[in-house]
């Protein structure tokens, strides 16, 4: 597997150079390989934004240097490349549409890129089955659910074909229903195209299907596991302002009570645990 | 004197083909006193029933007495709607979206301003209401709003509408986008709210778990009727129809029925997470022959160990319980500043530009 992104020393900040300048990301390393599931998660300042910001060149380090397969941010010839590979969608579903037909909305990043007129109607179906809207391409996004705007948010960076599609808090907005709907088409791209998906998020719950869990706090990263080894650190992961999925706190909570569930991080295994024990 | 609603139907688009029902013959009395959760499917009515109670729609058919206010489809007599509004109070969802003013105090000010109420008086209520949802008042009352972090505009936006000290509350998602710690404190906050400020709170949350942590009573909406008004302890007994019309139930009533489903003699009345800690703390004892104290089961999943205590206003500034120093505090929020609203609501913007810019081309 290639090498999708690569950090090495990567240091940001904020008005860099002026008084009230802001250190956001301390002298960051990382790797993630190509296919991978990557949650990052972190409270609000944490510095994950930020890292996210890196990844696609719409902010350039101010020391260290961001790779995506092999090219570097800094290099402004490949910037274009870059931001073609790195697919980005951010919280707020109605910031990120500009068309009011669904089909020309998708169409318009393949546009700009000057691709042929047939490839273009083949991307745009292809991105609609993807996130499950095909069936509302003709249709207006003004009108749809939060869920549904941001799948067509994908969609529409799907259609410039990235190998890489950052979820910028793409879920924070959304109800419970559109959010599963948004984590289960980004699992279907993992799985089926092999693309490589950085799911940003508040929510450790989201990060329970990942390969891997970054936790990000004052910049750092905090921990790098699978989500069950990270969630074993749950005590200090409460003093960095975040909590462990429901389920995994209700079998530590027994165990604190000395009852030994073993370990849990999804309701199936709790309840078959439970059905054990009683 | 409590809100009555009688025979309150709603239809938008009135003899268009566009025409929905929204509301459909709706009967709520809610008490002084009550912590009345809201919940719903998008769609379902319930924020079109909650902008009638503040006035913001006018009733087609029925009534709403609010107060000693009485609404109805009649044009007269005249409602005073400012009077109404002062005494129901509504947080929007987003409400740091509806900030304006360049400063914390003037926007907190904007409502009682338009009361007509004294400078005095008017100072003495923003004072109030900044330090009621924990901010500290001499230091962010010259900040520009803007300047905040997420969770503190949000409690900006409350503050300025508990100034004008509102007999009833009424919140829409008012925990909405923010992280875990965030939610906390805003949750700490409406209970602090409650006890403190407005006796009557009306929350709608998307959120089953959450609302289960405060309500006493809730009311069900599907598809512009209300379909149970049930207090909490009682209304999970109707978990199948509420799964059935797409509705999410609390986590630990979900384990519950599914360990009943198994055949384990599970209590019928648990809600919360504690309830079924308990009541599987009783269970092992009888099963195992152990004593464990079931009193002492605890789910702290929200105990964050730096706490935000909304008990003393004084102590109110989260940013000074969670920083030893107060250099930290001040990097903590500009980053928060800089790192999720400005940067991100600029890059989205600057996108959006660039985008529209070649399709114009």
């Amino acid at each position: 597997m290639a090498r999708a992104v690569l950090l090495k020393d990567v240091c940001f900040s904020y008005n860099a150079n002026q008084p009230d300048t802001v250190e956001a990301i301390k002298k960051l390393s990382l790797e993630i390989e190509e296919g991978s599931f990557v949650a990052l998660v972190g409270h609000n300042g944490s510095g994950k934004s930020t890292l996210a910001k890196l990844l696609n060149g719409l902010l350039l380090p101010t020391s260290g240097d961001v790779r995506i397969f092999g090219d570097s941010t800094m290099d402004n010839k490949k910037l274009f490349d870059i931001r073609k590979n790195v697919g980005m969608v951010f919280q707020n579903p109605d910031n990120q549409m500009i068309a009011s037909i669904v089909e020309d909305d998708i169409a318009f990043g393949p546009e700009n890129l000057g691709i042929e007129r047939e490839e273009i109607i083949r991307r745009v179906d292809w991105a609609l089955t993807k996130v499950g809207m095909l069936e509302h391409k003709k249709g207006t996004p003004f009108k749809m659910s939060g869920g549904q705007k941001q799948r067509l948010a994908i969609a529409g960076v799907l259609a410039i074909k990235p190998k890489i599609l950052v979820l910028d808090e793409s879920t924070a907005m959304l109800d419970p229903q559109g959010r599963s709907e948004v984590l289960k088409v980004a699992h279907e791209l993992n799985k089926q195209e092999g693309m490589t998906i950085i799911h940003i998020t508040h929510f450790m719950e989201e990060a329970l299907g990942a390969d891997r869990l970054i936790v990000m706090n004052d910049g750092e990263i905090a921990f790098d596991d699978t989500p069950q080894n990270v969630f074993r650190h749950y005590e200090e992961l409460k003093n960095i302002k975040l909590a462990v999925p429901w389920d995994t706190q209700f079998a530590i909570s027994l165990a604190k009570l000395g009852i030994d569930t073993g370990e849990i991080t999804k309701e199936e295994d709790l309840i078959d645990s439970l059905c054990r024990l009683l | 004197m409590p809100i009555v609603i009688k025979n309150l139907s709603f239809t938008y688009s009135k003899g268009t083909p566009y025409e929905k029902k929204a509301l459909d013959d709706i009967n709520l009395t809610i008490n002084e006193g009550d912590f009345l959760g809201i919940i719903g499917h998008t769609g379902s009515g319930k924020s079109t029933f909650i902008q009638h109670i503040n006035g913001l729609i006018k009733p087609q058919e029925g009534e709403i007495e609010i107060f000693d206010i009485k609404l109805t489809s009649q044009k007269r007599p005249k409602v005073n709607l400012k009077e109404l509004r002062s005494q129901v109070g509504m947080v929007f969802q987003y409400p740091e979206y509806q900030l304006f003013a360049d400063t914390v105090e003037k926007d907190v000010a904007f409502g009682p301003k338009n009361l007509g109420l004294s400078n005095e008086e008017i100072k003495e209520r923003v004072k109030e209401a900044i330090e009621m949802v924990g901010l500290d008042y001499e230091k962010v009352k010259d900040r520009a709003p803007f300047e905040l972090s997420g969770g503190q505009k949000r409690r900006v936006a409350i503050a300025g509408i508990i100034a004008m000290r509102p007999k009833m509350l009424i919140l829409d998602e008012p925990t909405a986008g923010l992280d875990p710690y965030g939610k906390e404190q805003i949750l700490n906050l409406i209970r602090h709210l409650k006890e403190h400020c407005s006796p009557t709170i009306v929350v709608i949350s998307h959120d089953i778990d959450e609302i289960t942590r405060f309500a006493n009573r809730i009311v069900v909406f599907n598809d512009s009727h209300i379909v149970y008004d049930e207090p909490m302890q009682e209304l999970f007994k109707h978990s199948r129809q509420l799964q059935a019309i797409g509705l999410d139930i609390p986590r630990a009533v979900k384990i519950a029925n599914a360990l009943r489903y198994k055949g384990i003699n599970i209590s019928n009345n648990i809600v919360t997470a504690e309830d079924l800690l308990k009541n599987i703390v009783e269970l092992y004892n009888k099963k195992h022959n152990t004593n464990i104290d079931a009193q002492k089961a605890a789910f702290d999943m929200y105990d964050f160990s730096h706490k935000w205590i909304a008990k003393d206003n004084k102590e109110g500034d989260d940013c000074q319980n969670i920083n030893e120093s107060s250099d930290k505090h001040i990097e903590e929020s500009q980053e928060d500043k800089i790192d999720d609203n400005k940067k991100d609501n600029k890059d989205e913007i600057i996108v959006n530009q660039q985008k529209q810019k070649r399709d114009k081309r």
